[in-house]
This record gives structure tokens, sequence and C-alpha cells, in this order.
């Protein structure tokens, strides 16, 4: 064999602290080219609920075991609802007492993120303008105005559309009126590529640090994409990115749209709601909301593991000392992903963050 | 068949920034009042009124932002004509489209809102209280009493769709509502010209509408009479519409649409295809002189359903040669005649496209040799020959009455003949365009030795079959026996019973001869060895009967290749991908343009996880030793292992609903076979010989994903999407066709299969590899987002573009030829500019243009020049025009000096030092595109032609091959910034990519939208907001 080439993987996978640049490098003297490995923190975002469904809340990081292919992580930051998340120190017999400590220091300059210790979310909204019939295309608006009017305050919002083309109506800002303008400005369109435009959302929120969900309104069936909500969906995981999907009465009745939105919103530590009527969508935007507000982030750096294949992650709540029964949803897992440095041509459509985003 | 590209969309979305149009006060920027106040329109206005701001309208309308007022009711005719009706099968019975509905029900509630901003034309609203009537006009109530917390909700749905749709400010509004500024927004009418003026238009309208507008939105022949007037040159429609005026011209509408744009009338005449010699002929065809022009054009149009004037269109876009040829009065007739046949119907005037495409292809690539006779490719005995063959093949009644007249013929015409007739067929795989494809590869052979009768009988009868492949032989000029020789070896494969086996030869020998193919495109296969490497690559292949045969087939036909380009006849996977990234490379830059370009490769072949031919070959060799009783090496083990790395994603359905929702498409007999491999298994229990050594045809399938992969990574445009996204992509193309429900297409171009098949794991290619860079640009163009969001102009002219810009390279371009290709457009703007004062040069300045602008282009870019206007004539010429504008003087006039200009000096001097550099032949090759389309190649070129329309079948295909500026222009761009030539490969993919981003188009054949696009990514690249561009490398002198 003449020259060798090492690929190595690169992990790139949720919220980035302490953040490793990963650089192609020549090795002087020879054609070798070596790309570093850079592996990240894991982010979990985890909604706690009992037995009636009703939002947990005063957990702390001593409250959880967190799990990759069964061998137990040590957290690393913790954040509660919207406020920022907090560095996780151990002290105590053994060190195995969890603290909270500091909140979570930026990111480096420039590196073109919202800062990690951001409290808030980022939300991305995706709208199906796909042929749609007039009446649910103004009721729809009504209610994303609504769901983007009602965030928290410290929620930045991105709000953009799809039909057979994805536009980026409203690059993620933290300015409501921006996003509304962008919401009343939607236009019908045609054919639905729905994985298609949650690829490139899902690329545009992984710029981004600090929680990030996507609110998708789907219309009905996806007819026109060219990838699959397969590797749509194991990104979303890879990146540790919820995705909550809302579709009308068109997606339910068709039953491949049915199992894939609840399958994807599931595995990714989102929901799914079916809202026929635009009563129903308001009631889907506000159970969203709800759920935003209640999330515990969790982060952890990944304990060594020799699988480079789908990584399963389990949650355990500990509260109390008898046992209770709570549910725990958010991502099931995640698969290292490789990838080039950049895979983008030149567009650079996401405009750049005003420098006070995300630091009210 | 060739996709036809009919647009799914109803509404042609055009969406605008949030804040277009709105200054800070929410007051439209455009829409002040009109001067005239209220408008009362008159029958003689020359303009027409636009209820609400013109920018609403346009997007309601479906036209771009970017035009000017001038060319608003034209494109709004050409949106009602085309896309506000769907007709029945024989294009009749008009039935408006939801967009027809929507754009009616707009203007009535713009014109309700111009009634409430009154007079001043300004709807204000100072607080809450006083919004109830705007409101009910929007379709919006407020949600809550008034007050900082209320909010805008929807009453109306109907009317709230328009409202957002047409970019109302409503947001501006709610503000307002709650107390804040008080709203205003200019709510007038738009004036925008009109051709002629309103009273002839009006007078068309049998329902007596009281405006232009209401009439173009109520009957779809005034629209498209409008539209077709549009694109006449001023003095001919002037003319036309004194007479035969346009009531008589109205039932003609559509033919006049589609084939009247060539017409033209100077001194009361038509000019005829042919010229004045022609015009007896011509008349004698129509009925009618061309010295009276009204009744020549009424007969020329009702002729034969439009059959007439689709000819006279055709032969009025070749060139001056070709038309004298085919309009000596007996050809003219002939052809005609058999174009004809028995029966004009279907005419070639129905919706929505031109069907005959085969016309244009036809007369623009007849041949005349020295004499001005046809050049028949191997003569007429094979051709006569072909069609008794083609007989047995084909029952068409038409075929078979041309079959029996062919053993009849003794002169070209009479083949010739049979051509236009054929070209009534709607195929891509029939006679013509067997003919046309066996014209271009004789074309492409003249240099060397030209086809010979036999060979050319091969290639026709096989045409069906293999045609799709004969790209590679009209691009490269390979003799009669290489050419015979892959006939029989793809015979051979095709033969081959066991599918999975023929899969796998079919795409091991296709990856390969894609690999030849690159590397002989580099220069890395010296042109001399181009047979003998090209049939030492394919000999392998023809006796392929097991797995393991044609993995020695692979491995044999892979050291050939590797043998020819990098005289070893073992080289690493590494250096594989060296050598497709380009020759080596002497210069700083060059060498880092070339490793980034093998880094992109090898990151791609990463993201498919796809396994190294090292390891590949390795694993061979190490099993063949087995199978001789030699101890496997300790690396064999984990080396199988790496067979098994690929994983498939986690399954979001379970077998039956994949079963169920896939259609059974998904199950990919490629893919189980990698999957449940044995190889590992086979190396630690060492079975017996005879199994061992089959266990290497089990290394088939990577082996054939690699190669495979290897050829995508090349031809991939920039962001590859379904490379990185989906790491089965490549492993799933099927050569099979075996998720294809239609024909065969082992040897056809690829098509795009499972998109928008959500349980179908993701679309991927069936078919061959040829064609693969249109085929990969195609799938990438999904994932294009537009910055102004509009799908029209997509379909086919984006591959196209992208193909233009991936395919060819730009290794052994010197700096002198790029300075050149700067130089030929700077002075072809000195011409123009000096044109603008200068009688005499202007004279010779438009005699070149003309054959290559469509008249109604000509006589404007005339006009400016006239006028003294010489800026106003260069915003209208692309990079193409002025630089064939510069080559074709210089041949013309090579002594004469117009103005002096600097430009010329340089050229002159830098031709006189380096004459093979600067040579046609050679910056034509090397800033050329392909044109597969049009001319049957790959083969790189720039045609001095007039563009095309859009036709049945290949959509704006043509259209798009025609345009040619791209590489120009970015090579200039490139120049002038001090990037080296090599830069070029790194530089071109990626603004052309952008520019199409950039495209903002009303319709399929929007050229001005192309020059705007381009113009507007020059500017982003020399403002440097292309940041991720390489940086400019100093200049070295030339």
């Amino acid at each position: 064999m003449g020259q060798r080439y090492f690929l190595l993987a690169m992990f790139s996978i949720g919220t980035l602290i302490g953040l490793a640049v990963p650089a192609p490098a020549q090795n002087p003297g020879s054609d070798v080219t070596i790309v570093h490995i850079t592996v990240n923190m894991v982010q979990l975002d985890v909604a706690v609920t009992d037995k009636k469904g009703r939002y947990v809340t005063g957990l702390g990081p001593e409250n959880f075991e967190v799990y990759e292919d069964g061998i137990r992580e040590k957290i690393a930051a913790f954040g509660e609802e919207n406020g920022a998340p907090r560095s996780v120190h151990y002290s105590g017999p053994g060190g195995k007492v969890p603290q909270l400590g500091k909140y979570v220091v930026d990111s480096p300059p420039g590196a073109n993120l919202v800062a990690a210790s951001s409290p808030g979310a980022s939300v991305f909204v995706l709208f199906d303008t796909s042929n749609y019939m007039y009446r649910g295309f103004a009721l729809a608006r009504d209610a994303i105005a609504q769901f983007v009017r009602s965030l928290d305050r410290t929620d930045r919002v991105a709000f953009y559309s799809y039909s057979r083309d994805f536009f980026r109506a409203s690059p993620l800002n933290d300015k409501p009126t921006q996003v509304l303008q962008a919401v009343r400005s939607t236009v019908a369109g045609d054919d639905a590529a729905l994985y298609n435009a949650l690829l490139w959302t899902l690329k545009d929120a992984d710029k981004f640090s600090g929680r990030r969900v996507i609110v998708v309104f789907s219309n009905g069936p996806d007819d026109a994409s060219m990838v699959s909500p397969e590797d749509v969906r194991e990104l979303a995981q890879s990146e540790g990115i919820p995705i909550y999907m809302i579709s009308t009465r068109e997606a339910e009745r068709d039953p491949l749209s049915t199992a894939v939105f609840k399958r994807i919103s599931t595995s990714t530590g989102g929901k799914a709601y079916f809202a026929g009527h635009w009563q129903d969508q308001e009631k889907a935007f506000a159970s969203i909301r709800a759920d935003l507000a209640h999330l515990y982030t969790i982060s952890y750096y990944p304990a060594p593991n020799p699988n480079n294949g789908w990584r399963k992650i389990t949650v355990d709540v500990k509260k109390g000392k008898g046992p209770k029964k709570y549910s725990i949803r958010t991502r099931t897992g995640y698969r290292p992903r490789v990838l080039p440095e950049t895979t983008e041509a030149i567009p650079m459509n996401v405009a750049p963050l005003p420098s006070n985003a995300g630091r009210k | 068949m060739k996709s036809l590209f009919l647009r799914s969309a109803l509404f042609i979305t055009i969406i605008l920034f949030p804040a277009w149009g709105m200054n800070g006060n929410g007051q439209s920027r455009d829409s002040s009042p009109s001067a005239a106040g209220t408008d009362t329109a008159q029958s003689s206005s020359t303009s027409i009124s636009i209820p609400g701001p013109l920018h609403s309208f346009l997007r309601m309308a479906a036209i771009s932002q970017q035009v000017s007022e001038d060319e608003v009711v034209p494109l709004l005719a050409h949106n009602v004509a085309i896309e506000g009706y769907t007709y029945d099968r024989k294009g009749r019975r008009p039935d408006p489209t939801e967009y027809l509905t929507l754009l009616k029900d707009y203007v009535k509630q713009a014109r309700e809102l111009v009634e409430l901003a009154g007079p001043l034309q300004v709807i204000r609203i100072s607080s809450c209280d006083q919004a109830g009537p705007l409101l009910k006009t929007l379709g919006y109530e407020l949600a809550s009493p008034c007050g900082p917390d209320t909010y805008l909700a929807t009453s109306d749905p109907e009317r709230a769709f328009l409202t957002d749709d047409s970019g109302f400010p409503l947001t501006a509004l709610e503000e307002t509502l709650r107390g804040g500024e008080p709203f205003e927004y200019g709510f007038g009418t738009f004036k925008v010209p009109v051709m002629f003026s309103q009273g002839d238009w009006k007078a068309l309208d049998p329902n007596k509408k009281d405006d232009l507008l209401d009439a173009i939105l109520s009957d779809a022949r005034v629209a498209r009479l409008y539209w077709a007037m549009a694109r006449i040159d001023r003095n001919t429609r002037e003319f036309l519409r004194k007479s035969p005026g346009l009531k008589t011209l109205l039932p003609f509408s559509a033919a006049l649409d589609f084939y009247g744009s060539q017409i033209t009338i100077q001194s009361g005449h038509i000019l005829v295809p042919g010229g004045r010699s022609a015009e007896a002929a011509w008349a004698q065809m129509a009925g009618a002189s061309p010295g009276t022009p009204d009744q020549f054009v009424t007969h020329l149009l009702a002729k034969d359903e439009g059959w007439l004037a689709a000819y006279f269109d055709g032969l009025s876009r070749v060139d001056s040669a070709q038309q004298a040829y085919l309009t000596q009065p007996h050809n003219l007739e002939s052809f005609y005649k058999a174009l004809v046949g028995n029966s004009s119907s279907p005419g070639p005037a129905r919706p929505v496209f031109r069907p005959d495409a085969g016309l244009l292809l036809l007369a623009s690539g007849i041949e005349l040799d020295a004499s001005g006779k046809p050049q028949i490719p191997g003569g007429l005995a094979p051709w006569k020959q072909v069609l008794q063959d083609l007989q047995q093949q084909d029952h068409s009644r038409l075929v078979r009455e041309w079959s029996g007249r062919a053993t009849g013929w003794t002169t070209p015409e009479q083949l010739l003949e049979s051509m236009f007739a054929f070209s009534r067929l709607n195929l891509d795989d029939g006679p013509l365009q067997a003919y046309l494809s066996v014209n271009a590869i004789d074309r492409t052979c003249s240099s060397r030795t030209r086809l010979a009768p036999d060979t050319v009988r091969l290639l026709a009868t096989n045409f069906k079959k293999f045609g799709d492949q004969y790209l590679t032989f009209s691009e490269f000029p390979l003799n009669n026996t290489s050419i015979t020789r892959f006939i029989r070896a793809a015979e051979t494969i095709d033969g081959i019973h066991d599918r999975n086996l023929r899969s796998d030869s079919l795409g091991i020998f296709q990856a390969n001869i894609g690999l030849w193919k690159i590397l002989a495109r580099q220069g890395e296969i010296p042109e001399s060895s181009w047979d003998k490497s090209w049939q030492a690559v394919i000999k392998p292949f023809l006796g392929i009967r097991s797995s393991e045969r044609l993995y020695d087939a692979a491995r044999s036909s892979i050291r050939e290749l590797f043998q020819a380009s990098s005289g070893k006849p073992t080289i690493s996977q590494s250096e594989v991908i060296d050598l497709l990234a380009g020759p080596e490379q002497t210069s700083p830059e060059g060498r880092q343009v070339r490793m980034e370009l093998a880094n992109k490769i090898r990151m791609m072949m990463s993201a498919q996880r796809l396994v190294s031919l090292d390891t590949l070959f390795e694993l061979g060799d190490g099993l063949n030793q087995m199978s001789k009783g030699e101890s496997p090496s300790a690396r064999l083990i984990p080396l199988a292992a790496q067979l098994r790395q690929f994983q498939l994603p986690k399954p979001l359905f379970t077998r039956g609903e994949r079963a169920e929702w896939s259609m059974g498409l998904y199950m990919n007999q490629h893919l189980q076979s990698e999957m449940q491999t044995s190889v590992p298994k086979i190396i630690k229990t060492r079975p017996s010989a005879d199994k061992i050594r089959a266990a290497r045809g089990e290394l088939v399938p990577f082996l054939r994903d690699t190669l495979v992969g290897l050829n995508y990574a090349y031809y991939e445009p920039p962001g590859a999407q379904m490379i990185y996204h989906n790491a089965l992509f490549v492993r799933s193309h099927d050569f099979s066709g075996a998720s294809s429900m239609e024909e065969d297409r082992s040897w056809k171009s690829p098509d795009l299969f499972g998109r928008g098949l959500s349980a179908g794991g993701g679309a991927h290619l069936v078919g061959s590899l040829t064609n693969l860079p249109y085929v990969l640009a195609r799938v990438e163009e999904n994932f294009i987002v537009p910055n102004n969001v509009q799908s029209l102009i997509w379909e086919d002219m984006v591959p196209t573009l992208l193909t233009g810009a991936v395919l060819p390279r730009w290794w052994n371009v010197t700096r002198n030829e790029l300075h050149a290709v700067t130089l030929y457009q700077r002075f072809g703007e000195e011409l123009v500019k000096a044109a603008g004062t200068n009688p005499q040069l202007r004279q010779r300045v438009m005699d070149i243009f003309s054959n290559r602008m469509l008249p109604i282009r000509f006589e404007q870019v005339e006009r400016e020049l006239s006028d003294g206007r010489s800026s106003a004539a260069l915003a209208q010429l692309t990079p193409a025009d002025t630089f064939h504008l510069a080559a074709e003087f210089r041949k013309k006039y090579p002594l004469a000096d117009p103005e002096g200009g600097e430009a010329k000096k340089e050229l002159d001097q830098l031709a006189q030092r380096f004459p093979n550099q600067l040579s046609w032949e050679r910056l034509s090759v090397d800033f050329g595109v392909p044109h597969p389309a049009f001319g049957a190649t790959d083969a790189r070129s720039l045609v001095n032609m007039k563009p095309f329309p859009t036709y049945l079948g290949y959509s704006s295909r043509l259209l798009a091959e025609s345009w040619e500026s791209n590489n120009l222009y970015w090579a200039r761009l490139a120049d002038e910034k001090g990037y080296p030539p090599v830069m070029l490969n790194l530089l071109v993919p990626q603004l052309t990519y952008r520019m199409v981003e950039n495209i903002a188009a009303t319709y399929l054949a929007d050229w001005a939208a192309l020059l705007r696009s381009l113009r507007t990514t020059g500017e982003e690249f020399q403002q440097g907001k292309l940041s991720s561009l390489p940086g400019p490398v100093s200049s070295a002198g030339l």
C-alpha cells in the first residue's frame, strides 16, 4: 500500500462546551491528511411527568441517572426549565454527590453560536405551505403567530417554510415582530418536501448551542423529499434536537405519515399532535410551550465506548425513598456521525445573530 | 422518454423578505399614488392600472419582483395563458386553475382597498376603533377589545389568505391597533405600460370588459396573443396590428406564441429563411407572397394547423449555410411534405410545450460538405439497411412506411426526408435520435477516421438499447474497432441471466468506463493510447460467467486502466483518488487545488462508508492464497470486518409496514447480499478450496460500490447532500432496474426513483452511469435553497447549468488563455460602446448579432445603439454575446481597429505571441460546455447560436445548453481578481451554485433572469461576500 490516509470520525453531538474545533491537518513532508477526532458533550432535553401527565419540577442532578449503552455517565452540566445550565461538581464520599456549580461559561469568541449559558430555547418553526386549502392556511398562520407571541421572552425563534423548496423566512432571532412579519408573509406552495426541509432545519439548528427544538406544522404527507425520514431522524438524534410535529387532519388520514410523525417525535424527545381543527392546533402549540418551560437539560461527556454505531440512551429518575413511576421523555439514542468539515457551498443564508441574542 | 416537465405547481411562489417594500412607517415605497390620480382608463391609453402596490400584484401574479414595469403586462399575459388554465387532451376547453382564481380574487380585493384608500390613495388608521371596515375587507377581526394586548385573528379565511399572500403589512397594522403609531399604507393604482393601446385589446374581448387587465384575466386567447405579440419586434408587431389586425390573429394566438418570434417584416417584406432567393418557394408553400406580409403571416399560421409556422421557425434558427441548403426549392417542399405526412394532426401549437424539437435538432445538425451537400455518416447504404432493421423492431405506421421507401433511395435528401417525418415521433430513442447521435459520433471521428458503414449500422440498430452510452463516442474519437468491441461487451453483459451477477457486471463495467472517461478527459490517459486503453479496459468483461470471474475481470480492467493512466498496474486507492482529482501539479496553488478536490472525494467515500480498493484487493489476494493451502495472514480478519462496517439506519417501520408502504420496492438484493457476506466467517473457518475461491465473488458487490462511488464523488456538485445524509445512496444505485416499473433502464441514463416515497429509504438512481453529472445535479437541485423562492426554471435548467460547471476541468488552461477570455469580453464591450456613435461599425456589430439574437432582442439592442445608448445596449448582452462578438469580429475584420480600444490591442499582442493558446478551437474546448441534448455529445464547446425555446421532452434543457455564459464570466472574474487558472476547478462549481440560488425567474425561458442572477453573483464575488471561496493569489506576469 502506498500513501495512507486516515479519516477519523468526527463526532458532533449536541451542545458544545469547551469546544474543540475539528481541523484537517497536513502532515509536513507527506500527503497524509489527518482529520482529528473531536468528541463533544452530549446534551439531553428531558421531560419528566407523573402518572397524571403533570410535569415534575424541582429535580436536581442527583435525581437523574444517565446511561449510554448501559454505561453510567457522569453529568457535567444541569439546567432546569428556562434557566441557564450550571456545571455539576462531584463531592462527598467517593466523589459521588453531585452539586450544582457556576453557570456554564460562554462558547469561545467567534464561534458564531449562542452561548451555552443562554437561558431559554432556540425554537425553529417549520411551516408546511404545500397545497393548502385557503381556510386552513390562514388559520394555521394565526395559530403559529399566537405560539410565537406566547413564547418565553428568553426564547429565540426562527421561522422557516417549505413546500417543494425550503425557505428561511426569518433566521433565528429574539424579535417576535420580525418573526410575526415572516409568518404573515408566507405564501402557499406546491409539493411537500418535509424531510428535505427538516434536514436543512436540523443543519441550521446545529450551528447554535443551548436548548434547540424544532416545531413542525405539517399539512399532509411528504411527496417530494429525497432523503428518508430515517436519515432525518438519525440526524436529529445525533444533534440532540427534539422534533415536535403538529399535523392537520390530512396527515392523520395517511397512516404512513401518522406513523412517521409519531416515531420521529418520540425518538427525538418531542411529541406529535394531530389537530384537525384550528382550536386543536392552538392547544397543541400551548402544549409545546408548556413542554419547553419544563424541560431539564442534562449534559455529559460520553464515557469511553468502543461502539461507533448506534448508542442507546437511558435516563432514570430517582426521587424520595419510595418507588415512584415517572414518565421520562428524551431522545432514545444517537449514532456518531461522519461528516466533512463543511458540506456547505457558499450560501450563508442564516444571518449572524445580533450581539445581544440570548443574553437578556 | 425524456422527462416531460410539466409544472405540478398551481401556484408559483415568490416569497418576499418580510420587510420588502416597507419603510419604517409601514408605507410601501412603490405604491405612492399614481401621478394621474384615480385612473380613468381610456381606450387610447397606453398604460393600465394595477390596483394596489405593484409588489403585491407581482407576487400574486407569480412574476419576479426583479422585472421592469415594461415587462409586467407581457409576463402577466404569459402566466395567465400558460398557468391559468388546464385543457382537455385536444388542447381545448380551458378550465381556470387555482392560480387564476386567486389572482382574480386578489384584484377584486385590491380594488376594494383602493376604494377604502380614497382619492389620496393611502390607507390611514389612527386608532383601533377606526379599523373595522379595513379589517372586514382584509378578512380579519380583533381577537380581543382594543388595547395593548389585542391582536388580529382570521374572520374570513379566503380574504385573509389573499391579504397575507399579497404581503399586506398586517403586523404594522396590529401595532397601531395596540395603540402604536398611526398606520399609513399607500394603496393606489400603479400604472404599467401597455403594448399598443387598451382599445386595441379591449376590442377583442367578447365579454366587453372595461379594462385590459380584466380582458387578460378572462380570456386565454387574448392573454396568449398579448404574450406572442410582445415577443415580436416593434416594427413587425405594429405592422401586424394594422394588418391583418389583432382580431384576425386571435384564433392563431397559440401558433403565434410558439412560432411567431422569428417573424420579421422589413421594408414591407417578410424576412424568410434562405433570404430573397427563397421567397418564391415560401410563397408557393404558404399560398401568399412574403411581399404581402399580412396575407403571408395568416397563411403561415393557419396552414396545416401551424406546421408551416413551426417549419418556418425551425429553419429561421439555423445558420445561413444550412438555411441555403434547406430552402432550395425542392428541399424546402419535400422536407415539409415529409414532415406533415398524411396528417397534420396533432398540430404543433397545442399547450403547453412546442412538440417538435427534432425538427430543429435535425435542421441544425445537418453537416454540409464543401459542395454544399449533406454528409451522411457511413453513406446511404447502411441507413437503408438500418431502416429495414428498424422495421423489425418498430411497428409504428410511420416507420413501416418510410422503411419501405428506403430501398429505393439514391440521394441523401431522401434519407433526410425520412428524418423530417420521424421528427414527429415523440420519442427519445427513435430513428431520428439514432441518426443525430451517429451523426455526432461521425463528426467527432472526422479528425481521424470517419465511421465505417458497418459501424454505423451497428450503432444505429443498437441505439434503442445502448444509445445513451454513445455520448462516450461523441466525446472521445475512438476508432471503429473500439466502438464495435464496446457493443459486443455490452451485449455479453446484457445476456447474463443471473440477476445479481448482471447488476454487478453492469455496475463495475460502467464504473470503469466512467473512470476511463475522467482520466482521458483530464489528459491522464494520453490521446494517442485512447483506443488501446479503451479496448483493454472493456475486454475482460467479454466472458463473465460467475462472481469470481467478475472479480477477476474487474481487477484486470482496473489494472489496465491505471497502467494506462499512471504507468503502474497496481496503485492504492489513495493514488486512484489523487489521479481522479486531477493531473499532477507543479505549482503550489495547483497542488493545493488538487489536494482539496482529492480530499472532497475521500470525504464522500468515507461518508458512504465504502470499503477501500486496497482492502478488497488484499482480501481477494488473501483468499486466493488460502485456496492454495496457505495460511491466512493475520491482517485478513480485521480487513474482512471492514465489510460489515456500514450499518443501515435504525428502522422506522416494521417489515410489514415497509412492504405495504414502499410498494415492495425497498427490498434491495444488493444490500442484502452485502449484509449477509460470509467472507469473515470463511477466513476464520477455512472451508474447502472451492468455497474459499468462490468467496472472492462475495467481494464483487463491495467492489462495485467503491468503483461506482468514485464516479459519484467525482461528479457531485457542491452541497452533495444525499452523499452526506444518506449513507446508502451509492449502494442503492439500481443497475438492474428492479425498482423501476417501466422499461429496462440498464443502459439508459439513470432516472431518479423514490422521491417522496417515505418508506422507500430515500431517493436513488436507476439505470446506467451515463449522464451521471446531470442526474446528480438533478438530485442536488432539490436541496438548493433559492434566495427568492420560485421553483420555475429549476427542473431542467439547473442540472444543465451545474453539469456545465462540474464536468469540465481547467487543469490545462494557461494564464494567457484565462486573460484572453477577459480580453474577448472587454473587446466585445468596446465594440458595442463604439457602435453607439459609429454607424458603419454598428452595422457590422448587428450583422454579427443577427446570428445569435432573436429579432426582438436584436431590435432592442439596435435601437439602443442607434439612439447612442451603448450602456443600455450592453446591459442586455450576455458575456457569451460580447465574447462571440469579439471573436467573430476578429475573424471577419482582422484589420479593423475601431476606436483603438485597449482590449483589442492587448488581445492582438497576446494572440500574436501565443497563437496556439488563443486559438478559437482551444478556447472553445476549455471554456465551453457539454451539449448532450442539442449536439448529442459531452464534448465541451462554444456554439454561436440563437437561444433555444422550451420543447416537449426537453423543457428548458436545450435553452440551458445555448446559454454558455457562465464559464466565460467566471473565468473573467477569476482573471480580474488575480486567481490562477487552476482555481477555476474550485470557483466555477461554487459560483454556479450560488448563481442558481440567485435566480428569480418568471417563466421557463426567462433568459433575463439568468443574466440578472449571473451579474448578482459576480457582484457578490467581487465584493468578497462569498466567504467560503479561496482568497485570490497574486498574479504572476503573463
